[in-house]
């Protein structure tokens, strides 16, 4: 240091001498430090200037990128039938749009979207050369399509997904299903009436997203939440509801009515398996269709009942003890003159007439005399309490209260023309409800058709005795099975009741023309009822009774239904061919589906699995054939189909034969069409 | 045994040693918050980086000591094995297997488990050099092949090296150190001038014919305009800063760095700092900057001996173009390029080598407290000797 510093304090000053400039430097590296402090101060004022000058309007741009407000909805939930099956649900399908302003070259990606859309060129160029901003190529197209344009990664050309709504089944209980609008909001039936359960959430939040677009969850939101629409399992069997369609369909197409009704109900429960209206309505093109069409008629029309409503007023009267059932009443021989009206019984004419009798003919001057010595107050009572006026609680939209005018109204003729049915609103729900509490021995229930939905736990209150219930019953047992008006509902082997109605359609203006609403309730097995059959056919043209127009509707659903849960008395078995119900089935099995009670765990078979030894060929003869491939398909055997049709008819092996090696072939022949 | 070190420890610029302490602790905290999803994405731990930065920390810390209590003949007595010894290092990040190439440029050398980034000694040696050359041909720096060649013969030897990797940003990076030792050491303005403007021009054709640095240098003008391409990360740095607004959006709570921030714990790491902890937190960075250049610069001053004085002022050039070319980039005032912050981005090569240069700063500020007292000081006279 001692020896430097001097040699440096001289060079310093000689080189000052010699040059113009100090060379030690300290000048200039204070002009640089300066100059480093210059650009140190700008640059926190810059720091200053991007972050609290701009920072707004920088933050709401970083903003618009980390955060996508997204909302997403939930599935829709399925309709199901009471056995799971798919009644409603929702489909995800693939629809194709254009932006044409980015395509570059239009012919191409007109020609390629044809080509794999399977559409026509030149339509596919002029809509996208229309100038609009938003083409869609195609919408609803399938994934094979979805994927090969997806793949070509055209320019301009995008893929998107939308939701609808599809009914497998098309019409099958398409009124009563409603349906759903673009945005799948329940519109109509039950996709209206609880759309609040079926309906997804929509689940709007605001996620942040990474540089790749990728969603990142920070804590549970949205990851874990839970917003699908919950499915709705309804009390129909669809199997069951197909039975009262078809059988209501040809009932009516016959007739050439206008349309018609079919209710079947379980009476121990309550529980409606099946409400068909026709004509049908397929709510996968709603918009296809009148609006007429979409009416849940069974819910919404009001008409009056006639002779159905007549073993109310009897069972009024039996347990207001104003009459017995052998109680006898003049029935003026098919004419009565009445303050200033006639009352007309139809067909026949009768003379003294019990009871019994008068439900069994279904005499109106019978019935009249009945209701007037009962008074209006009594009977409207108990016309209340069968919840006539009032809406079922089944909360479909719409839905009817009919109409029940309070008995201060009624004068003397009004409580006549009620005593048969006339003179009062109802619909055919309330009509099933009504004879609900007649099957349930005079206690009313109230009419089920959700089954996910808490059966009600009190008993419901009690209209009638059991013993009036009973003895109604009984009357309406003597409709079919004595020389009344129900004859041809008989079924052998099974004691069937039921209430025939040929009611006058009221005029518009007044008074009653010449159009009808034939109508039959039955209850199988009338003593002790299962099931309660309601049908009614509108303006029948060719024929109008109940006996001839809606009978056979109810018997027809009886007799599958029975089939179908194995309730069929087995010597009917003819007539369950004739009714295109499922095969008869053997004794054994149906005791034990009667044990059971279950309607359906036998019922896809129809017929026992016959007991296969392991190394035998069981005997298929007879078997469904989807059946039959089930069993053989469980053996590995794909069989050789012959002949056109469902039932196995002969086999190939036989039955006992060893199982066949790989090379033979196991052939079945077919015949004949069985109901799957 | 304490006396000693009292007296070692004399005249250690405690300002200069907090400061670079206290932005080397920022800088860990600051990486831990920048690459922690990054890392759990790429490497299953929030940490990774948070470890290795500190482990470099750690290193550097040593280095920094060392430097600050090595012997003057050990420093200055090596001046040309260093430069021959980045030599060497970027023969070997171009032709040795060793070199890592990235996203196209190979400026990386592999070395187990950290990789060396030649540049960053390349600096130091280049500092060691020219302060030598300075001090030493005082009386020929005016003159054209002793006082101009040499100095610019080695840096743009080590240009060419670097702009073969390529990486622009280094070499202008040792251009605008030779500028600055050659203002500050006496070169002929003439000859300063004249070589930095074809240099400049140079440069200009450079960008100009890669079509990459064109659009690169455009987009820095209006980065808005190509925000998705050329101009992205110039924008999302600006969005960063701008979301961060006084006081910041919170430590960690930072979005930018989701990806959008390309090297977010690395060059870009003040763009962290400044949308977690607003300009509060900026502001505190750039005062401790502004403490570091401060005091380095007053330290460069503070030196008798020319070689010290300017060996100061290469050091503090080095920490204080690192830092303010690095807020410039991220504050989008000149064109983006990869410079870190000193001390604070994630970078072993960076970090180490700023705490030798703290540490060679402090051995400096010492030597000048100990102006009178010198001991060790002898042997320093022999490269001046041997210049004079």
């Amino acid at each position: 240091m001692t020896r430097r510093a001097p040699i440096n304090k001289k060079a310093k000053p000689r080189k000052t001498e010699r040059v113009e400039r100090p060379g030690d430097g300290r000048w200039r590296i204070c002009a640089v430090a300066v100059l480093f402090g210059l650009v140190w101060l700008a640059l926190w004022g810059r720091a200053g200037y991007v972050q609290l000058v701009q920072g707004e309007w920088l933050a709401d741009l970083a903003r618009r990128q980390h955060l996508a407000a997204e909302f997403e909805r939930g599935e829709r939930g399925d309709i199901l039938d009471r056995n799971g099956r798919q009644l409603a649900r929702t489909v995800r399908f693939n629809s194709i749009y254009v932006r044409p302003v980015e395509v570059e070259n239009r012919d191409a990606v007109a020609r390629s979207l044809a080509e794999g859309l399977r559409k026509s060129a030149s339509e596919m160029r002029a809509s996208l050369n229309s100038g609009r901003n938003f083409v869609w190529a195609a919408r609803a197209v399938d994934d094979r399509a979805a994927h090969e344009i997806a793949e070509q990664k055209l320019k301009g050309v995008y893929l998107t997904h939308e939701y609808g709504r599809l009914y497998p089944n098309n019409h099958l209980a398409g009124q009563l299903l409603g349906f759903t609008d673009l945005d799948g909001k329940g519109i109509e039936g039950v996709e209206r009436s609880r759309d609040g359960v079926l309906a997804g959430g929509k689940a709007e939040f605001v996620v942040q997203r990474d540089a790749a677009g990728r969603r990142l969850y920070l804590d549970a939101e949205g990851r874990e939440m839970d917003i699908d629409g919950r499915d709705v399992t309804l009390t129909i069997d669809a199997h069951i509801q197909d039975l009262a369609e078809a059988a209501l369909a040809r009932a009516v197409e016959h007739h050439n009515g206008r349309a018609g009704t079919c209710l079947v109900v379980d009476v121990p429960t309550g529980e409606i398996l099946a409400l068909a209206n026709f004509p049908f309505f397929n709510p996968n093109v709603y918009r296809k269709q009148p609006v007429d069409v979409m009416r849940n008629r069974a819910a919404m029309d009001i008409f009056e009942p006639g002779s159905t409503l007549k073993p109310f007023l009897i069972a009024a009267a039996l347990q207001e003890k104003r009459v017995k059932p052998e109680s006898r009443y003049f029935c003026e021989n098919g004419k009565w003159k009445f303050k200033n009206h006639v009352i007309n019984d139809d067909i026949h004419s009768y003379g003294w007439l019990n009871v019994t009798e008068i439900l069994r003919y279904s005499s109106n001057i019978g019935t009249a005399k009945i209701g007037l010595d009962m008074g209006a107050q009594a009977y409207s009572g108990y016309l209340a309490r069968l919840g006539f006026g009032e809406r079922t609680g089944l909360n479909l939209p719409g839905e009817g209260r009919g109409l029940l005018r309070p008995p201060r109204e009624w004068r003397d003729m009004d409580v006549a023309a009620i005593s048969f049915g006339q003179g009062i609103g109802v619909t055919a729900l309330q009509l099933a409800k009504a004879y609900l509490c007649l099957a349930n021995d005079g206690i009313a229930k109230p009419l089920r058709l959700f089954l996910d939905e808490k059966a009600p736990d009190e008993p419901g209150q009690r209209v009638f005795d059991a013993s009036v219930a009973r003895s109604v019953r009984e009357m309406m047992i003597e409709v079919v099975h004595k020389d009344g008006t129900g004859v041809k509902a008989r079924i052998d082997g099974m004691l069937v009741g039921g209430k025939t109605g040929t009611a006058q359609k009221a005029l518009p203006g007044g008074g009653y023309g010449k159009n009808y609403l034939s109508s039959f309730v039955g209850f199988f097995p009338g003593d002790k009822p299962r099931y309660l059959i309601l049908a009614m056919v509108d303006d029948p043209s060719r024929a109008f009774y109940g006996s001839t127009v809606a009978l056979p509707v109810v018997r027809e659903v009886a007799l599958g239904a029975l089939a179908y849960t194995c309730q069929l008395p087995v010597k009917d078995a003819g007539v369950v061919e004739q009714a295109k119900a499922a095969p008869a089935v053997p004794a054994q099995v149906q005791t034990a589906a009667a044990v059971s009670g279950s309607h359906a765990v036998v019922a896809k078979a129809g017929q026992a699995e016959p007991v296969a030894e392991a190394d035998r060929v069981p005997d298929v003869r007879g078997l469904p054939l989807r059946k039959a491939i089930e069993i053989l398909a469980r053996q590995g055997v794909v069989p050789k189909l012959e002949g056109r049709g469902a039932v196995v008819q002969r086999q190939s092996p036989s039955a006992g034969d060893p199982w066949p090696g790989q090379a033979q072939p196991f052939t079945l022949w077919l015949k004949g069409y069985a109901e799957s | 045994m304490s006396r000693e070190m009292k007296a070692n420890l004399q005249g250690v610029d405690w300002w200069l040693l907090a400061a670079g302490l206290l932005l080397a602790a920022a800088g860990l905290i600051m990486v831990l918050s920048a690459s922690g999803i990054m890392a759990e994405k790429f490497y299953g731990t929030k940490y990774h980086f948070f470890h290795r930065q500190a482990l470099f920390c750690g290193i550097g810390l040593l280095a920094m000591i060392a430097c600050a209590s090595l012997p003057r003949p050990v420093l200055y007595g090596g001046t040309y094995l260093w430069l021959l010894l980045v030599l060497v290092l970027f023969a070997a990040t171009a032709f040795s297997p060793l070199g890592v190439s990235v996203n196209g440029a190979r400026r990386w050398l592999r070395l187990g488990f950290f990789s060396l980034q030649p540049l960053e000694p390349a600096k130091v040696a280049l500092v060691l050099y020219l302060a030598y050359f300075f001090a030493g041909k005082q009386d020929k720096v005016r003159s054209f092949a002793i006082g101009f060649v040499p100095p610019f013969a080695v840096t743009g030897l080590l240009c060419v090296l670097l702009l073969a990797q390529p990486d622009f940003g280094g070499a202008a990076m040792l251009c605008a150190l030779l500028f600055l030792m050659c203002l500050a050491g006496g070169t002929r303005f003439v000859y300063l001038f004249a070589t930095f403007g074809i240099a400049a021009c140079g440069a200009v054709m450079l960008v100009l014919h890669s079509p990459y640095r064109f659009k690169r240098f455009l987009a820095f003008l209006d980065p808005f305009k190509e925000a998705a391409s050329s101009g992205y990360q110039l924008v999302q740095s600006l969005y960063a800063f701008g979301s961060g607004r006084v006081l910041g959006v919170g430590l960690g709570a930072g979005r930018q760095k989701l990806f959008f921030l390309p090297e977010a714990h690395n060059d870009f790491l003040m763009a962290v700092v400044g949308e977690e902890t607003g300009f509060l937190g900026v502001s505190l960075i750039i005062l401790l900057i502004g403490i570091l250049l401060w005091r380095a610069f007053t330290i460069a001053l503070k030196q008798d001996d020319l070689r010290d004085r300017f060996t100061a002022y290469g050091l503090a050039l080095i920490l204080g173009l690192g830092c303010l070319f690095n807020l410039a980039v991220v504050l989008g005032t000149v064109p983006p390029k990869g410079v870190p912050m000193p001390f604070m981005s994630y970078g072993g090569s960076q970090v180490i080598i700023s705490f030798v240069c703290l540490g060679l700063l402090l051995n400096l500020s010492r030597r000048a407290g100990l102006r009178v007292a010198g001991g060790s000081a002898v042997g320093a006279a022999a490269p001046v000797g041997a210049a004079a």
